[in-house]
């Protein structure tokens, strides 16, 4: 059972920065954003902006503040610059973060005598790593490595992240903000499977996504291993490549993809017939597969988003929304998946919108004095004497690692606010 | 599509006409006559707002490459609309109040005689509920439209949102 507060509570909203924000690995943005030397997109970790800057192929992210009085040292939030000039006084940083000039040095600092530039740069991320080229900063100095934080939950993420040598291409991020308390959308993504035919009913009675009948949507796995865990649509039956053919993946890019996928990832898709849909990386990333129908036809396409809930306040959530595609797809492709991605998700998205409905109207009522003394039925998918009601799925039935089970239940948003929990302790 | 300076004047009947065009068309969207508004579109309508993005001045551009909140055609518009006739859209139901307010309205003869560039301010209001504070929405337009017959209908629409992280919990409403 969840205390309905926990959804719009100033006090645990200071423990989850102070406890939560200061340790985990979080997400801010994607290679692909940067491809170029000079580029850099500027992020931030709850209230810290870092610069993250391709310098000479080099990626790194620095503090974005000033060595000297503190201002930002960047103000705009993506280009491409050999320079950042401080514009209070003209401290001046190349862009992989050396300090290479201040006005006067000679007669303000005694020159290199007095303050040597060598070895001055901007203030690097605690902890700066990437998967997949995704790129993640933790703030702190002593954090687990990213690989190991991830854990087995990269056994997923290679689905959406992997679909070619070359990885992934990135664009975006849409941004908004939502009255909404940052969790909801993460346990959303996470593993709510009985929401889909009942919220999103609308997209099925306009014949734009063939899947999220009641009946469809219950036959798939919730899946949940080490950091993050998701959904999963059945498939009819049929091998790797026809399954895939079945999402409207095109045969050139199923080569690719058996190329970059293991056997067993294929496995997961080929024998146990599960394909991914959405999932959640603790804390606050999320991602989508969807494969809505093309216009006029019966044909689908599939459309990848990557989406980062940044915490704004215990009741109020920016939504930074990415549309992510194989970079090795056809252009045609790109273009269509796009489109399907624009009118399912992201800011004009008609999924998003119902969603993030609810979950305001959810966040407004959870801080009341009313929701401190509800506890929130959270215990789908057990019994009153805690065994399941459908049993996780053997290992030869599911070839991922982690506990999956088909059918609607709430493991995985258990399992989210579980680490959470242990996070805040 | 370039367009002729100096803007129309204010008495040009075309002026007249397309300013007209655009205070009835707000009255559609207020009232979420959405029905009625695709009657207004070109079959070939094209609906794009572009990302706005925080660049340094000089960088030569101010929206994310690549990236819309609409990118829109007959098709989607079409979809969209539809949504709101089922009985599920909830979003909307209990429907916003809204307002769109047009304002700065220029027009210009352009290089197709049977089409005009018309140029607009626009202010969103939304209220929803009796609890979370209304939001705005503030743009500039860039609107094509087109002769046809005895009216005028939108043939290009882009809107030039003026924030880059958006205020409003979703885009469920057009602008």
């Amino acid at each position: 059972m969840i205390p309905a507060h926990i959804y719009n509570d100033g006090e645990l909203f200071a423990l989850e920065k102070e406890r939560l924000f200061s340790r985990a690995w979080t997400f801010v943005g994607h290679e692909s954003e940067i491809p170029h030397d000079g580029d850099y997109v500027v992020r931030r970790v709850l209230g810290d902006s870092f610069i993250i800057s391709n310098s000479e192929g080099d990626v790194r992210a620095m503090f974005n503040m000033c060595l000297h009085r503190g201002m930002q040292v960047c103000r705009a939030e993506l280009g491409n610059a050999s320079n950042f000039r401080c514009p209070y006084h003209g401290w001046s940083y190349r862009n992989d973060g050396r300090l290479t000039g201040l006005p006067f040095h000679r007669e303000a600092y005694g020159g290199d005598e007095g303050l040597p530039r060598a070895g001055q740069s901007l203030l690097p991320a605690p902890n700066f790593a990437s998967y997949n080229g995704l790129l993640f900063i933790s703030m702190d100095p002593a954090a687990e490595p990213l690989e190991d934080f991830l854990g087995d939950f990269r056994f997923y993420l290679d689905f959406y992240t992997k679909q070619s040598a070359g990885g992934l291409e990135v664009r975006g991020p849409q941004r908004w903000r939502i009255k909404a308390n940052w969790k909801i959308g993460a346990e959303n993504f996470a593993g709510d499977m009985y929401h889909t035919p009942h919220t999103h009913a609308s997209i099925v009675d306009i014949g734009l996504f063939r899947e999220p009948k009641a009946q469809k949507r219950k036959d798939g796995a919730t899946y949940w291993a080490h950091r993050g865990g998701g959904t999963t649509y059945k498939l009819p039956p049929g091998g790797f490549e026809e399954r895939m053919r079945y999402v409207g993946y095109p045969d050139e890019m199923i080569g690719r993809i058996k190329d970059a996928w293991t056997p067993r990832q294929q496995r997961m898709v080929g024998e146990d017939g599960f394909m991914i849909s959405a999932a959640t990386c603790f804390p606050n990333l999320s991602f989508v597969h969807n494969w809505p129908k093309l216009p006029g036809s019966d044909r689908v396409l599939p459309f990848i988003s990557i989406r980062l809930w940044q915490p704004i306040s215990e009741n109020e959530t920016e939504v930074c929304s990415w549309f992510a595609v194989d970079s090795a797809a056809p252009p045609q492709y790109k273009q269509d998946s796009y489109k399907a991605y624009l009118m399912c998700f992201g800011s004009t998205g008609m999924f998003e919108q119902d969603d993030v409905e609810n979950w305001v109207s959810l966040t407004t009522t959870a801080g009341g004095s009313m929701a401190r003394r509800l506890l929130l039925n959270s215990r789908m998918g057990l019994l009153s004497d805690d065994r399941p009601v459908v049993d996780a799925l053997p290992a030869e039935s599911f070839h991922g690692p982690g506990r999956a089970q088909v059918g609607y239940n709430e493991y995985n948003q258990r399992a989210l606010l579980g680490l959470w929990a242990d996070y805040l302790s | 599509m370039r367009k002729a300076l100096p803007s129309l004047p204010f008495d040009d009947v075309r002026h007249l006409q397309a300013h007209q065009f655009l205070v009835d068309e707000a009255y559609l969207l207020d009232a979420q006559q959405y029905d009625a508004w695709l009657d207004t579109l070109t079959d070939d309508i094209r609906y794009v707002m572009p990302v706005r993005v925080t660049t340094a001045r000089g960088a030569g551009f101010d929206t994310s490459p690549g990236m819309a909140h609409f990118d829109e055609d007959k098709y989607s518009l079409g979809q969209r609309v539809a949504r709101f006739a089922t009985e599920h859209a909830w979003t909307e139901d209990p429907p916003s109040r809204l307002r769109h307010f047009i304002t700065n309205v220029r027009a210009f003869e352009c290089d197709e005689d049977a089409e005009l560039l018309v140029e607009s301010a626009e202010l969103l209001f939304r209220s929803r509920g009796d609890v979370n504070e209304s939001a705005l929405v503030s743009c500039g337009r860039e609107d094509v439209l087109r002769r046809c017959g005895n009216s005028w209908k939108l043939a290009r629409r882009k809107l030039f949102v003026d924030e880059s992280v958006l205020r409003m919990q979703n885009l469920a409403v057009f602008l």
